[in-house]
């Protein structure tokens, strides 16, 4: 599933290279915040998803996953740009591309899902990812976070659906 | 059968030479004991009243010697009584041991393992200690009663009856009291077997106590019991003290009747003092021999409850006989036929009703249905597991029920949904059922020397997929000298070949060792050595404890930055993590370990805003030992400044140097040309190490490796040391999914006739699954009857035939096909599942 359709793309100026005196957790925080589903999350609570993150490195045309595969990672681009793909039978069609910054990916951290679509490495591609064990452990110390971060999931859920309806009654009306 | 035979029966019939020799000894002992009262009499009448020098140097010498004869001859029964008990208690053990494990399944339904395990290892144990003198013992007392009785006897009738007069009242009174320690001690059995079943409980429960905080609930269920044990044994004591009580009390009226009539009789001159001195002296040594007496007796009692114990708790059969008496083995061939079979448990529950089930050699079936429908049922008792009560289960011609287990389990696997995977390596695990085979006197043809050979078991690896975890296993082996010795060499060769051909490739997966590079992956004091202590232990636990480390890092000037990051590291870990403290999990990135929260916290509070001068010596070393286990690219929250590492580079050449001159031995340092004996199999390859332990990692390199193990011929041999992979008790150091390939293996090896498997692959992963699938629709079909619970049923599309199963009854049968076209209770399963 992609909720990145909304996506912010604001320029990010950090790089993932490793400043000399902030700490790559430190540094995870910055990324972490500027995604809409962690910004709403206090500062102390953001710094134990940035310690549980994991950062990996995919080779331009690598997938990080495949449609129909399960997956149970949500996944943050740090540098690179990522394609999410939709395979039909004949033909797969490009449905977005990702740029750093952007967070896909996470519906999988609620539930054990197949993913919809898949997502390729366009360029050589630096990823934060995190599992769907490790989230959800972090939730079940601070309940409190739940709600705020299904939240913001339902709203991008919603807001996608909206967009499939619109254009499916698009479609209709031009037939 | 061991248990049916009475006590007795142990002693009478066992070690009949030993126990032969045993008596003569005591004879001998007993002789040598009176011998020392006759030289008494004689100093005391003979040489002291005619004043005989000589006679008094002859007596006293024969004093000793049979004094000290006594005492060897003593020490040499004790000996032998003690090994002739142990003996026993072997068979003893053994025996009931061979027993216990063939007692039926559902015997273990309603036995705890507690009350098992205290049977066999304390109970048995007070029975062995007791037959070990069981013939000795009274043997020894009654003679040297009944010697120095006679003794007594000769010297003065009348006394000597009188001191023996008292005795028939203990004998009347401390049965009695016997008794009721005997009534209470057999509930201190009972106690104490639940107790045990308590404490085996919470073992293995120990997930769902931690997980519920039960600490306080289950500490109460041994707190009630430890309660009854307390009173009981205090009851106990009353008894046992009381029986004491009343023989020394009745023991210590002797002398004072002596005293009276013996001092009387030598007054009046009838009775010469000589004689009294040894009538005196005899009486004193009945009491050691009467004191044995009750001890052994009450030995004898408390022996007599616990066997009687035991007996009563195994006395149960197996349910099928282990070997055919008047017949070989036979071969089964496949074929199996189930005729209107029921099966019933206690209180005549019905778990099987009226089943009928045909299926040729060869054929796939398979069973499906709700949960709690009987399909596990049926395929245990398939398996030869459980006796069934009513109806036939044929294999081939024969009646299941009257086969032997060593008939059947040759050609028959089972697999359950849980296979139990027994502490040893992964190879025991995975031959169990051969090397039981072979133990059992009807080993397969080539195990005839002991193990299945090598390409055997990999193959079997690789039909249920474990060939990776096993390579896995073996890649993460740290190996011991002597295999290293063999190896060390072609696995240094490799290292060159791996690094020209993918040390590109590899970059982000992999840290190089390299002298001139820090090396983020490896820890702080590994930075600074560049290598391994070489009596083992980690680098960053014993170096801060030595003075000489210490001055060296002082000498660098690398002590203060250590320290100081040693502070900063616990000034941002401690407030991340502190709220964490009940999840170990958040703890797999720390460098601080959850034992070790309490000592950081605090200081943390005391000293986390303190300059580095104000920190005592003590706590600088732990700081210190903290900053060198740091690795900079697991622990997130931690940065080590650039210039630090600068710094710890540089003093790495002038470490070498440094402990070159002093102690040139201490330390295997890192180099391109030598196996490093404290690293496992994979860094050596590698001569780096994997940046993360994530599958993603493995699976990059795994290509790798294994293309260039096969290349060097060394694949195979990797395969097999990762088979001595110590799998943990229980598995627990395999995965769920891993266990079940372990427990299918095990299974495929035997090659069996008749494959039965319950829910064999329901852990398993989607290509793991299908890999297991594939073989057996491809390799194996059609040679192996397989019966099969199905949890997913996309996989048993054109399996021969499929039984439907409701409440114990088989109530649909037929192929895939036919079943979803007759909508019936297959349909709605399909359905439902969809
Ligand atoms: N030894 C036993 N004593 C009493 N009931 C049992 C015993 N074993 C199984 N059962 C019961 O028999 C039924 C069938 O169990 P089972 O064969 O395990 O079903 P399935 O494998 O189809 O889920 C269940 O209701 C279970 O509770
Ligand atoms: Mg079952």
């Amino acid at each position: 599933m992609s909720w990145s359709m909304d996506m912010d793309k604001r320029d990010h100026e950090l790089s993932s290279a490793e400043p000399t005196f902030t700490c790559e957790l430190d540094d995870n925080v910055e990324w972490l915040r500027k995604t809409d589903i962690f910004s709403t999350i206090p500062l102390e609570r953001l710094r134990i998803y940035a310690l549980m993150c994991n950062r990996r490195r995919f080779r331009q045309g690598d997938f990080l996953f495949r449609q129909g595969q399960p997956d149970d990672k949500g996944y943050l681009i740090l540098s690179g740009k990522v394609q999410m793909v939709r395979e039909y039978r004949d033909h797969s069609v490009i449905v977005q591309d990702l740029e750093p910054g952007a967070f896909f990916g996470g519906l999988a951290l609620l539930a054990d899902i197949r993913r919809l679509f898949g997502a390729r490495a366009a360029t050589d591609v630096e990823v934060l990812y995190i599992d769907r064990e490790t989230f959800r452990k972090i939730l079940r110390q601070f309940p409190e976070l739940t709600e705020k971060i299904l939240d913001v999931m339902i709203k991008r859920i919603v807001s996608m659906e909206e967009k499939i309806l619109e254009k499916h009654l698009h479609e209709c009306v031009l037939e | 059968m061991i248990h049916k035979k009475p006590l007795w029966y142990w002693a009478l019939t066992r070690c009949r030479g030993l126990q032969a020799l045993l008596l003569i000894l005591i004879v001998l002992t007993i002789f040598f004991r009176v011998f020392p009262l006759e030289m008494q009499k004689r100093i005391v009448n003979d040489a002291i009243r005619f004043r005989k020098i000589d006679a008094l140097y002859l007596y006293c010498a024969l004093y000793l010697g049979a004094v000290v004869l006594a005492g060897i001859f003593k020490y040499a029964i004790n000996v032998i009584q003690g090994y002739i008990g142990q003996r026993i208690l072997y068979e003893l053990r053994t025996g009931l041991y061979r027993h216990i494990v063939r007692l039926p399944i559902p015997f273990y339904r309603r036995t705890a393992p507690g009350m098992v395990i205290s049977s066999v290892t304390g109970e048995l144990a007070s029975v062995g200690d007791f037959l070990g003198g069981a013939i000795a013992v009274p043997a020894v007392n009654v003679l040297t009663l009944l010697t120095f009785g006679v003794y007594m006897f000769t010297l003065n009738p009348l006394l000597a009856v009188l001191s023996v007069a008292i005795y028939p009242f203990e004998i009347l009174l401390i049965p009695m009291l016997q008794k009721r320690f005997n009534r209470l001690n057999s509930e201190r059995v009972t106690t104490t077997r639940k107790l045990s079943n308590v404490v085996g409980e919470a073992i293995s429960g120990i997930q769902e106590i931690h997980a519920n905080a039960g600490y306080a609930l289950e500490a109460r269920k041994v707190d009630r019991l430890a309660k009854t044990l307390l009173d009981l044994r205090h009851r106990m004591n009353l008894y046992r003290y009381g029986i004491k009580f009343t023989n020394n009390f009745f023991q210590s009226l002797g002398p004072f009747l002596l005293f009276l009539i013996g001092g009387y009789l030598s007054i009046t001159g009838r009775f010469s003092l000589g004689a009294l001195v040894a009538f005196l002296s005899a009486y004193e040594k009945l009491y050691d021999p009467w004191k044995e007496l009750m001890e052994f007796y009450q030995g004898y009692q408390d022996a007599r409850v616990a066997y009687r114990r035991i007996q009563e708790a195994f006395d149960v059969e197996p349910e099928f006989p282990l070997k055919p008496s008047d017949r070989a083995p036979v071969a089964l061939q496949g074929a199996v036929t189930v005729q209107d079979l029921m099966f019933e448990v206690e209180d005549r529950v019905r778990l099987l009703d009226q089943v009928s089930l045909q299926v040729s050699p060869g054929e796939r079936v398979a069973l499906v249905g709700l949960s709690g429908s009987g399909k596990s049922t049926l395929a245990m008792v398939m398996a030869q597991l459980y006796r069934y009560t009513q109806g036939h289960v044929y294999v081939d011609q024969w009646e299941l029920k009257d086969l032997t287990k060593i008939d059947v389990t040759p050609h028959l696997g089972f697999v359950s949904q849980y296979p139990f995977i027994f502490d040893g390596t992964l190879k025991e695990n995975i031959v169990y059922g051969r090397q039981a085979a072979l133990l059992n006197g009807n080993p397969l043809p080539g195990d005839e020397t002991g193990e299945p050979p090598l390409e055997e078991i990999l193959r079997t690896l690789e039909f249920v997929g474990l060939t990776e975890d096993v390579l896995r296993f073996g890649l993460n082996t740290v190996l011991d000298e002597a295999k290293e010795k063999a190896l060390g060499e072609r696995i240094v060769r490799l290292r060159q070949q791996f690094r020209d051909q993918w040390s590109d490739a590899l970059q982000d997966a992999v840290e190089f060792f390299d002298a001139k590079t820090f090396l983020d992956y490896s820890s702080v004091a590994v930075n600074i050595i560049f290598g391994y202590p070489v009596d083992g232990g980690r680098p960053c636990e014993i170096l801060p404890l030595r003075p000489r480390f210490r001055r060296f890092l002082k000498e660098v000037e690398l002590e203060e930055p250590l320290v100081r990051l040693g502070l900063d590291v616990v000034n941002r870990t401690v407030p991340l993590l502190r709220d964490l403290r009940d999840d170990p999990f958040f703890f797999r990135q720390s460098p601080i370990a959850l034992e070790e929260m309490d000592t950081f916290q605090e200081i943390y509070e005391h000293y986390g805003a303190a300059p580095l001068e104000r920190l005592p010596p003590s706590v600088q070393e732990v700081l210190l030992g903290l900053a060198l286990r740091v690795v900079p690219g697991k622990h997130k929250m931690v940065v080590v400044p650039r210039e630090l590492k600068e710094a710890i580079l540089k003093s790495r050449s002038l470490f070498q140097q440094y402990c070159l001159q002093r102690d040139p031995n201490a330390f295997v340092y890192y180099s391109d040309t030598a196996y490093l004996g404290a690293r496992t199999l994979l860094e050596n390859i590698l001569f780096g190490r994997l940046k993360e332990e994530d599958s993603w990692a493995w699976a990059r390199i795994t290509e790798a490796v294994v293309d260039l193990l096969k290349r060097e011929n060394l694949f195979h041999t990797v395969l097999e040391i990762g088979l001595d992979f110590p799998v943990g008790s229980k598995g627990d150091r395999l995965s769920g999914g891993q266990k079940q390939k372990v427990g299918i293996a095990r299974a495929f090896l035997k090659h069996p006739r008749i494959l039965i498997m319950d829910e064999a692959t329901a852990s398993l992963d989607m290509a793991s699954q299908n890999r297991i699938q594939q073989f057996l629709d491809g390799e194996i079909r059609g040679k192996i009857t397989v019966i099969s619970v199905a949890h997913r049923l996309e996989t048993i599309r054109d399996y021969d035939k499929i039984a439907v199963m409701k409440s114990g009854r088989i109530v649909e049968i037929g192929r895939y096909d036919e079943l979803v076209e007759k909508k019936g209770l297959f349909y709605e399963l399909v359905h439902g599942h969809g």
